[in-house]
């Protein structure tokens, strides 16, 4: 059967002539060893059955990326009876440059002038003919789209498939022309197939070509010698492409003819672009919008409408905070009682020594409660006045936090209260009441109750990423990184983790570069993903309590620092074990565009299907065995809640708890410590898997406080306070804080830990197969823990004592003059 | 201890060993190990999921 081939710039319409001509005979797979899509098809049509190939879509034939090796490999090896160049008519000059590269193979083509219903609608002409004349090819004008010319497409490919063809150049006029001839001739000697296409790269430096030809470099050498060019000097690619883009703009742009003559005005795109892509603007713009992004999602002080809370600091001290929060006599933080030893939060003490909920900002109605403070009365007893307060209760809240209020307290909240009063009312032995309410219950309450976050992050994230911006950031982000040895390539898998960071190591495949993907693959974890959201909130929620600091603030800044070591770790890499070359970056800029609601709806409804059901297997599996596991000794003896400390669990993480003692969360916290590090361990099976963890344990540590003889029972009470169930998450949260006394800056710390550190098994199961390389691998979970070690430690040292910041300074000058004397071989013996 | 408690523990072993057992019978069957959280459409190993099921 004839095989025709489909080749062209990427969004050129290939694919959307490779369907029309293929119909339902269409066939998706992958190209052997790497993971790009191969499509083929059959064409039905003609005097026989032709067999379509959709290769890639490519900008040269080049080999920087698998994309375009695929491409020229195929074309080379598998010698198809036509290629179908497929031309992008409305950017005719810059898709004419494969063009010229492939009409230097010895293989039959057509060009197929495509989007020309586009063309026509503005008022443009192409004289193909004229562009046939001067290409030296068969040129017929289609549109994919609107299915017009295709027949005689095919036609005209079968009918040259059945000429052979020499290959030609638009080369003839340039500097190298000579030496072109003089490689051809040597290598046509030799019986090598499309000489005059492997004479050109072999002249252009190619890599592929060098390593087959080896012995046409002494006469390429020896033509450098003497030859100079003021412009390019000896760099004959640069040359060459240079040469190919002058002969198009001077030998094909005539043959369009507009209808506005004028110089093409900017489009809406391109005047959004100047701005968001200018050289010194453009990551303060993003850096703006990211935290838009945040403020949106978490702040509840939309916009800051109500003013800056005058607590807020970064790393305020929390004694400071007289609201609720006091010393105790071992200058422990701990939450303030009053005289009777009533638990005081949400509290502060006005001019006249009074208790208040909110700072009057003129005289209203102030009544004194049962409980003797004065507050203002809050009509929310009522269902409907519920509804008002989870989008205003003394500020206005983010359209974020009113989503996730109604979630949590309206929706969550009364189900699973609903069902724990069921659980209670069957009269189950107390064992079984506590694995359902406190064991499953919380834990998937813990987990679900971030779905609103999660997912308006996502849609947020999914915008930026369909309207086009994310493009931009990476092409931003290449100007300013490639000194740091990535190009803007890499940061397209990276933006990608913010999702998840499996799809996110996959897509590292399109790095050509072996050690620029290695370097990706290892900071992808860095990017936060969604799963870790539940653990950034939950936290932050309970340090918004305890510290006055805004959660957009927290969480914008855990991103940032997630950001900030992804690219220390970068320059680290890339100048020690990884380094090498930073490969060129080219990308299409598309237009920006609307993304449309159906497309953001049905992501977000596959987002919402897999997180349920991954909470209701992976999380609920994980949830009881955390309960059996914090609830069993060794000898498989049933614990009451008050021995939880002597549980498996608890007995093999205070194992490991002192390891975590320079991370703020080992040995300092005493009996109760271990749950953090189980909390975090538990993270490694699913992100999401911490949060359950805080539920569950949690409940735990509240229910062992009421046990009497405990040693939780001094802050029973406190503990009481924390509503454990209705704030899921962040109440159990600040039952640890209480149950541990952990610091804000040791509380921070645990959150940079598990932002750095080895993501969940599906993760690193990836990083395995992507890495392909087992030494590689087992470098990348030592530099996961290590580095995710050095930063939590970092921020629990300058945390707690600020001036550790000039010791970190130090140590951190004393690292790059080493990494720098090594590089310039100044530990090397002189010999 | 009571039917309640009995069925309870059954049931809840019974989650455990599915959801292991689960994951063991997927590796070995070969599938997509992605977990992409549900970005099926940006993600390359959904889709080739996707298109092995259509054949």
């Amino acid at each position: 059967m004839n095989r025709f081939a489909l080749a062209g710039n990427p969004n050129c319409g290939k694919t959307t002539l490779f369907n029309s001509l293929t119909g339902s005979t269409a066939h998706v797979g992958n190209w052997p060893g790497v993971t790009v899509d191969k499509r083929d098809g059959v064409y039905k049509r003609l005097p026989e059955q032709v067999a379509i190939v959709d290769l890639p879509g490519i900008y040269s034939l080049s080999p920087y990326t698998p994309e375009e090796v695929i491409a020229r490999n195929y074309i080379l090896d598998e010698k198809p009876d036509c290629v179908i160049n497929i031309v992008d008519a409305t950017n005719l000059e810059r898709n004419l440059y494969l063009t010229t590269q492939i009409m230097e193979i010895d293989v039959p083509m057509v060009v197929a002038l495509n989007m020309m219903d586009a063309v026509e609608k503005v008022g443009d002409k192409i004289d193909e003919k004229e562009l046939e004349k001067r290409l030296g090819v068969p040129v017929v004008k289609i549109s994919a789209l609107k299915e017009t010319g295709l027949k005689e497409l095919m036609e005209k490919a079968y009918k040259v498939s059945k000429t052979p063809r020499e290959g030609i150049t638009v080369l003839g006029d340039t500097d190298v022309a000579h030496l072109i001839g003089d490689v051809k001739i040597a290598l046509k000697g030799q019986n090598v197939e499309n000489p005059l296409f492997h004479a050109i790269k072999l002249v252009e430096n190619d890599e592929i070509e060098v390593g087959m030809h080896k012995e046409t470099l002494p006469m390429i050498e020896e033509f450098k010698k003497t030859f100079k060019n003021d412009t390019f000097g000896a760099d004959f690619e640069a040359l060459v492409a240079d040469a190919r883009y002058k002969y198009i703009s001077k030998n094909f742009a005539p043959v369009i003819q507009r209808k506005n003559k004028e110089k093409v005005k900017m489009t809406a795109s391109d005047k959004a672009d100047k701005v968001l892509t200018h050289k010194i603007w453009g990551i303060p713009i993003f850096l703006v919008v990211l935290f838009l992004i945040f403020h949106l999602t978490f702040s509840e002080n939309f916009f800051y409408l109500n003013g800056f809370n005058d607590s807020q600091a970064w790393m305020p001290s929390l004694a400071e905070n007289e609201a609720f929060l006091e010393k105790d006599e071992n200058g422990n933080i701990v939450y303030k009682k009053d005289d009777d030893g009533n638990y005081i939060l949400d509290y502060y003490i006005d001019d006249e020594g009074k208790y208040v909920t909110t700072r009057p900002e003129e005289d209203g109605d102030w009544e004194q409660g049962e409980n003797g403070y004065w507050g203002q009365k809050i009509p929310v007893y009522t269902y409907g006045a519920r509804w008002l307060a989870t989008i205003y209760d003394g500020t206005l809240y983010s359209p974020g936090v009113v989503i996730n209020n109604i979630w949590n307290d309206m929706i969550v909240g009364d189900l699973f209260g609903l069902v724990k009063t069921g659980v209670e009312n069957i009269g189950m032995a107390d064992w079984a009441t506590g694995l359902i309410n406190d064991g499953i219950l919380e834990g998937l309450a813990a987990v679900l109750s971030f779905l609103p976050p999660i997912l308006v992050l996502f849609m947020f994230f999914s915008i930026l990423e369909d309207s086009g911006y994310m493009a931009r950031i990476a092409f931003i982000l290449d100007r300013m990184f490639r000194k740091f040895g990535l190009s803007g390539r890499a940061f397209l898998p990276m933006i990608m983790g913010f999702g998840c960071s499996v799809p996110a190591m996959i897509n590292t495949r399109t790095l050509a570069d072996e050690k620029e993907r290695t370097a990706t693959v290892r900071v992808i974890p860095f990017f936060s993903c969604g799963a870790k959201l539940p653990i950034l909130t939950a936290v932050a929620g309970a340090l918004v309590m305890g510290t006055g600091m805004s959660a957009d603030v927290i969480t914008y800044s855990m991103y940032l620092l997630g950001i900030i070591t992804a690219i220390v770790s970068v320059l680290l890499m890339r100048s020690t074990s990884l380094k090498g070359e930073t490969p060129p970056f080219i990308m299409e800029l598309p237009s920006y565009h609307m993304p449309q609601f159906k497309n953001l709806m049905a992501h977000l409804w596959d987002k919402t299907k897999h997180f349920v059901k991954k909470a209701f297997t992976i999380i609920l599996a994980s949830t009881i065995v955390i309960w059996v596991l914090t609830h069993f000794d060794f000898a498989w003896r049933l614990l009451g809640d008050e021995e939880i400390n002597n549980s498996i669990l608890a007995s093999v993480s205070k194992l490991v708890q002192p390891l975590f003692t320079p991370l703020g969360f080992g040995s300092q916290l005493g009996e109760y410590g271990w749950v953090f590090v189980l909390a975090a361990v538990s993270g490694l099976i699913a992100k999401e898997n911490v949060i359950a963890s805080f539920g569950t344990l949690g409940a735990c540590l509240l229910a062992a406080a009421g046990t009497e003889g405990s040693s939780l029972a001094g802050v029973a009470s406190d503990l009481a306070m924390c509503n454990v169930s209705a704030e899921a998450g962040i109440g159990a949260v600040k039952a640890m804080i209480i149950a541990t006394n952990i610091t804000p800056a040791a509380l921070i710390a645990f959150i940079a830990f598990n932002m750095t550190t080895i993501p969940c098994f599906a993760a690193v199961a990836t990083a395995k197969a992507e890495l392909q390389n087992n030494n590689r691998y087992k470098w990348t979970l030592l530099f996961w823990i290590a580095t995710s070690y050095v930063v939590a430690t970092l921020v629990y040292t300058i945390g707690s004592w600020w001036w550790t910041a000039f010791v970190w300074a130090v140590v951190a000058a004393a690292v790059v003059t080493v990494i720098v004397m090594i590089n310039k071989g100044m530990f090397k013996k002189k010999s | 201890m009571g039917v309640p408690e009995i069925i309870l523990i059954a049931v809840c072993a019974l989650i455990v060993i599915g959801v292991a057992a689960a994951s063991v019978i997927r590796k070995k069957q070969g599938k997509s190990s992605c977990d992409c959280g549900g970005d099926c459409s940006r993600c390359r190993g959904c889709a080739y999921s996707r298109n092995e099921k259509k054949k």
